[in-house]
């Protein structure tokens, strides 16, 4: 068994005078040292399930477990838990080294060691001497480097992270995407953040939560949440897809009106209604009249160029797909051309599937 | 020419003249109630006529008897306590009320905020008989005591300094809470909560990021109680029973009982010129807080 640092069971949360939980009976368990993004879009409750966590917002019901500890009941103050807000919170009556060294001095710890303490988290930050300055002078990326700064010198049991790229611009955000990956490497410190941003969650993450509506949709790895989303909101909420609705015929293989017959990876009972997804990167061009499974053929309707990749529209019998196609030196597919575009079975995922009465039961 | 040059520079002169007019009404206003008033108060200062202020000759007299009389210089100390003390109490009891408005998250937030000034809305001297009423001799205070036979002769509540600061503490509260409320702009909840995280209890919380990031309003509400207080006259007056004397009261006196006009213009100017640079030097230490 793997050690389990935290373990959420049955969490919910329902604000006073709302109609419905914000958080709806969410579990989940993250190990020692991993990094656990909460993925979804805004209002599904990722924010209120971090604050629960830190102790800012307490539960209708549910436990938290830290360490095997129960914790729903013990105030912020005594959780040891980090935080990096949104807006960064730091204090600004005080310097950088000042607001870096708060969780020493309300912990009691010794003026030189707090000294000493400070400078290796500026280190750590890449801000060795800093120290001294005002948090008005500091750029933006230096501020979210303060407060991880901050919330790292005091040796959390847990890190949290409440949409910390959000306010940076894209050339920063990138950069501290890899660095805040680093310093968790680094500290080995477990840690759970929450973004909305599907680029954020799948790079810097080891298990990604999908949340809807309150509601846990999916957790896994970055690649089982992208390569095998289990429910229709997390295939089309995580990256572009093409869905093809059809009726299983048999064993990973199902009738699509319009296309025929379409091989699948996954398990649905016979002659269930399936929806299937098809990620547009794994769709690939193949020659007209060429034998195998999974072809759909079809009049190209839009194609936009990018560079190392151009998306192309195919109206093929019954389905519109979407396809991004590898770009080359030679000719590439045109407005009205006629092409074959083909999936391997392994890169059709069954997102859903429900028992309907077989219409005919000779099939 | 270019045309560049041409297009840039005419419309900012274009702005600076519909800037005066757009200015004019107010400067016009000010001119005539605040300026002019102010210069003949100036030169009635230096007037050696009595009763003819705007005529006869210059004299320093007027402000060698501000300066050297004792009197004054009491009278002066009086006033400066007075502001103090109505100061520290109108901040002291508006603060806990300030807080609680810009902190709370209730819909109700606006009507609290508009009863904490309601009072703003009475003049103060009917503030003030409301308080005689209230702390006088045979007052509400003294009658529920005596009734109760806890005291046998009334409490002096009022006619003295007690009763005039307890009635301007009351009277400026309100100033102090909006001076307040309009200071406490840095406060927020998420510094809170960052600093209970970092595990500061609610009291660590108050002391090192609330108290501190308040401080500006404080300050400002502070000051502008003060200000008030030492330039308040109706409440000291009333309240005072003609035992209190602070430097409104005696200008007062000057210009209306006595009938020197002079001397209460000097009298004017040396309030003015103290305790605007009281508000300088103060004004200076605040921007130095705020950095």
């Amino acid at each position: 068994m793997t050690d389990s640092h935290v373990i959420v069971e049955h969490l919910v949360k329902t604000y006073p005078g709302a109609s419905a939980p914000s958080v709806d009976d969410v579990g989940f368990s993250l190990p020692r040292g991993e990094m656990l993004a909460l993925l979804g879009p805004s209002g599904c409750g990722k924010t209120t399930m971090l604050r629960m966590i830190a102790g800012l917002v307490a539960p209708s019901s549910g436990s938290i477990r830290l360490n095997g500890r129960e914790i729903s009941q013990i105030p912020v103050h005594k959780r040891n838990m980090g935080m990096v807000f949104q807006a960064y919170a730091l204090f600004p009556h005080l310097s950088v080294a000042e607001n870096i060294a708060f969780g020493l001095e309300m912990r009691g710890v010794a003026k030189a060691e707090r000294v000493e303490k400070v400078k290796r988290a500026l280190d750590l930050v890449k801000l060795t001497g800093l120290g001294d300055r005002r948090i008005t002078q500091l750029s933006g990326g230096q501020q979210q480097r303060c407060a991880i700064a901050r919330s790292l010198v005091i040796e959390p049991e847990l890190l949290l992270l409440d949409e910390p790229l959000s306010n940076l611009d894209a050339k920063l955000r990138d950069e501290m995407r890899d660095e805040i990956r680093e310093i968790q490497n680094r500290t080995g410190v477990t840690a759970i953040f929450v973004t909305h941003d599907q680029d954020e969650a799948l790079s810097m993450a080891d298990r990604l939560a999908v949340m809807s509506a309150g509601k846990l949709e999916q957790i896994g790895s970055p690649r089982e949440i992208f390569d095998r989303p289990q429910t229709d909101f997390v295939a089309s909420f995580i990256g572009a897809g093409n869905f093809l609705t059809g009726q299983t015929t048999g064993r990973g293989e199902a009738q699509v009106e319009g296309v025929g017959a379409v091989r699948f990876v996954g398990e649905a009972a016979h002659g269930s209604r399936v929806r299937l997804l098809v990620r547009p990167h794994r769709l690939a061009l193949v020659e007209a009249g060429s034998g195998g499974v999974n072809r759909f053929a079809g009049r190209v309707e839009n194609v936009v160029y990018r560079g190392q990749l151009m998306s192309i529209t195919v109206a093929a019998q019954g389905v519109r797909l979407q396809a991004d196609i590898p770009t080359h030196a030679g000719a590439l597919p045109e407005r009205g051309q006629q092409v074959t575009l083909s999936v391997a079975p392994e890169d059709v995922t069954l997102v859903g599937a429900e028992a309907s009465p077989p219409m005919d039961p000779a099939i | 020419m270019s045309t560049p040059t041409l297009s840039s520079t005419p419309p900012k002169r274009r702005h600076r003249g519909l800037l005066l007019v757009l200015l004019a009404p107010g400067l016009l206003a000010l001119l005539a109630t605040f300026i002019l008033p102010m210069a003949w108060l100036f030169r009635a200062s230096f007037s050696d006529s009595v009763m003819a202020a705007f005529g006869g000759g210059w004299t320093l007299t007027h402000y060698l008897a501000a300066v050297t009389d004792p009197f004054y210089w009491r009278v002066a100390l009086n006033t400066l306590t007075l502001g103090v003390a109505v100061s520290f109490f109108a901040v002291l009891l508006g603060y806990p009320i300030a807080l609680f408005l810009a902190r709370t998250q209730s819909r109700w937030r606006g009507v609290l905020t508009a009863l904490a000034v309601a009072p703003l809305l009475t003049s103060a001297v009917v503030r003030t008989y409301g308080w005689m009423v209230i702390l006088g001799d045979r007052g509400v205070v003294n009658g529920s005591l005596q009734a109760l036979s806890l005291i046998d002769t009334p409490l002096r509540l009022s006619n003295n300094s007690f009763g005039a600061t307890v009635a301007l503490v009351e009277i400026l509260m309100p100033y102090a809470i909006l001076a307040m409320l309009a200071g406490f702009g840095r406060l927020s909840t998420q510094l809170e909560e960052a600093a209970a995280m970092l595990g500061a209890n609610r009291l660590r919380v108050f002391w090192r990021i609330i108290l501190p990031l308040s401080l500006p309003g404080i300050l400002t509400g502070a000051l502008l109680v003060f200000v008030m207080a030492i330039s308040s006259f109706v409440t000291p007056r009333l309240m005072g029973g003609g035992r209190v004397f602070v430097l409104g009261t005696e200008v007062f006196n000057e210009a209306t009982v006595t009938l020197n006009w002079p001397l209460a213009a000097a009298l004017s100017i040396v309030l003015l010129v103290l305790f605007s640079s009281v508000i300088v030097i103060y004004q200076r230490a605040l921007r130095r807080l705020e950095e």
